[in-house]
């Protein structure tokens, strides 16, 4: 009876999303990222992490709660209170469609290391919260959805444990770090997020290489790597800020593909790497500082050499 | 006997590491990390919406990679004639435009606004054409001040406008920013008037190639 229950009230959501299905446009779509990042910002909140949502997602959420009533008007016989309800912890009438999956996706990740990175995880998590299997259809990419939200929620709370690093630092409590050091610390935090997955991550990652995922999985590595540097302290506006985002994004890949094929204890000789390869990057860049300061004198020189060569031969002079 | 005169050549516009050295602490080899608390504002209005806040980065960064541009075209002035009378001119001319790019460098730090990719491709054609064009002569550099001056006022003036036709209250700081600064390339280009600009043969040519060039300029910076 329950049962029956429960799957009546999945069916009404499962159709009144499926009414809101058809009138996304691209204002919808910004509101729908808007709920999205407000959303996973809270449910981190929410679920075991246990991290303080950072001061940023505190204006999104009003913004998303007032256009909400505009963009979602055709939920079947539904009040629309959503905008009300912003904790997304209440009976899945009164959230988003964006708060749901991220829901499901959240309580799916409990179910990869048995499953998986693939739709029955999903669905296995989708059955824990209470909603059929079926809703597994809502996530038009399947496993791709899944790896995402991760890797997004991985991020998410990187970027938030060096925010409060960052406050800690500006409040002097604490020590700044030098960069070299930083990054590694940076690195390792956000790889130790593997570590409950990782028998699984090779398939994560090959779900993450597939052509139509490519542009997400990118744009998340960009953001990483981007917060990871403006943290770190760089406010270059010159190449730097590519070659120093570059070199970043291939420690942290050589680094992950190392991780996923190591047996030592505690994942030692990932460390050790990341260690080396951040010292490669030091080093490479003082041989380019002292590159660039040998061609400069050696200009310096070559001039010198050609006014004296002007002086000598009275080319120098005015007449 | 004429003064040994060196001429100073900068190759490199930024004094910054590729990466930090070993052993030095995060402030001395990175600028330091900036108090946000202690700003009393900001020049860009706070936003959450991601299509408001693309389309002021990419203002920002097009608005930088032009000031960088025009830095670069002065250098080059300045490495031709820097011996010349027209120094103190090209000096003055110059700095201004410093302050403005460090004006933009600091907006872009804060902001965390990405630079556009072609800053290298801007350096190097800047300078040729400062160069390049004050080989020319004192005339010669003129009119390229006369005509970069101009296509960055218009390219100012259009933003402005923008902005106008947006929100003109929520905008104020930038807007006034910007219009201090379109002030200042005009006294530039008036100043390049005023030192014979006109007198160098083609000059109409030479005008509406480097025009075209600042507007393939801007177009493509503001996309990459």
């Amino acid at each position: 009876m329950a049962a029956l229950v429960r799957g009546l009230r999945a069916g009404r959501v499962l159709r009144g999303l499926g009414s809101v299905q058809g009138i996304v446009s691209p204002q919808c779509r910004n509101v729908r990222r808007g709920f999205h990042r407000a959303t996973l910002l809270r449910l981190a909140d929410d679920s075991k992490s246990g991290t303080s949502v950072p001061p940023p997602s505190f204006h999104e959420v009003p913004t998303a709660g007032e256009s909400s009533s505009s963009s979602e008007p055709l939920e079947d016989g539904q009040p629309n209170t959503s905008y009300q309800d912003q904790s997304g912890e209440h009976g899945e009438d009164y959230e988003t469609e964006e708060q749901l999956q991220v829901r499901i996706l959240t309580s799916a990740l409990e179910f990869v290391p048995e499953h998986g990175w693939t739709v029955e995880a999903i669905a296995a998590g989708a059955e824990t919260l209470g909603l059929s299997s079926a809703s597994t259809g809502m996530f038009n990419n399947g496993a791709g959805d899944l790896v995402l939200h991760f890797v997004a929620q991985c991020n998410a709370q990187l970027a938030e444990t060096l925010a409060e690093q960052h406050n800690l630092v500006q409040l002097g409590q604490a020590e700044s770090k030098e960069t070299a050091e930083f990054l590694r610390d940076a690195v390792e935090m956000r790889l130790r997020m593997l570590i409950p997955y990782i028998d699984t991550w090779p398939q994560a990652m090959s779900i993450l290489l597939l052509p139509h995922n490519i542009p997400d999985s990118l744009k998340h590595l960009s953001t990483m790597v981007d917060d990871v540097w403006y943290y770190a302290g760089d406010r270059s506006t010159d190449m730097n800020w590519y070659t120093r985002r570059a070199a970043l994004t291939g420690i942290f890949n050589t680094t992950e593909l190392v991780m996923v094929q190591d047996s030592s204890p505690d994942f030692e000789e990932t460390w050790d790497f990341l260690d080396n390869r951040i010292k490669d990057v030091v080093n490479m860049a003082n041989t380019a500082k002292q590159v660039q300061a040998t061609g400069e004198a050696l200009v310096q020189g070559l001039m010198g050499a050609a006014i004296t060569l002007k002086n000598l031969t009275g080319m120098n002079q005015r007449r | 006997m004429q003064r040994f005169v060196r001429p100073q050549l900068m190759l490199r516009g930024s004094q910054q590491t590729i990466l930090p050295t070993a052993g030095q602490p995060c402030r001395n080899s990175i600028s330091a990390v900036p108090c946000v608390r202690g700003r009393g504002y900001s020049v860009l209005p706070p936003t959450n919406d991601e299509e408001e806040k693309a389309m002021l980065h990419r203002m920002m960064r097009v608005d930088h990679a032009g000031e960088y541009g025009a830095n670069r075209i002065y250098a080059g002035q300045m490495a031709v004639l820097g011996c010349t009378q027209t120094r103190p001119l090209i000096q003055e001319m110059w700095d201004q435009e410093k302050q403005h790019l460090s004006k933009f460098n600091e907006i872009l730090g804060d902001n965390r606004i990405r630079p556009t990719l072609l800053l290298p491709l801007w350096n190097i054609a800047g300078f040729a054409l400062g160069a390049g064009s004050a080989l020319l002569g004192k005339e010669g550099a003129m009119a390229c001040t006369v005509a970069v001056e101009e296509s960055i006022s218009e390219h100012y003036n259009s933003q402005i406008r923008t902005l106008m036709e947006k929100d003109p209250e929520k905008y104020t700081e930038l807007l006034q920013m910007i219009k201090e600064f379109r002030d200042d390339e005009m006294e530039h280009h008036d100043t390049g008037l005023e030192h014979d600009a006109e007198s160098v043969p083609g000059y109409q040519l030479m005008k509406a190639i480097i025009q075209a060039g600042c507007k393939a300029a801007i177009y493509v910076s503001q996309r990459v």
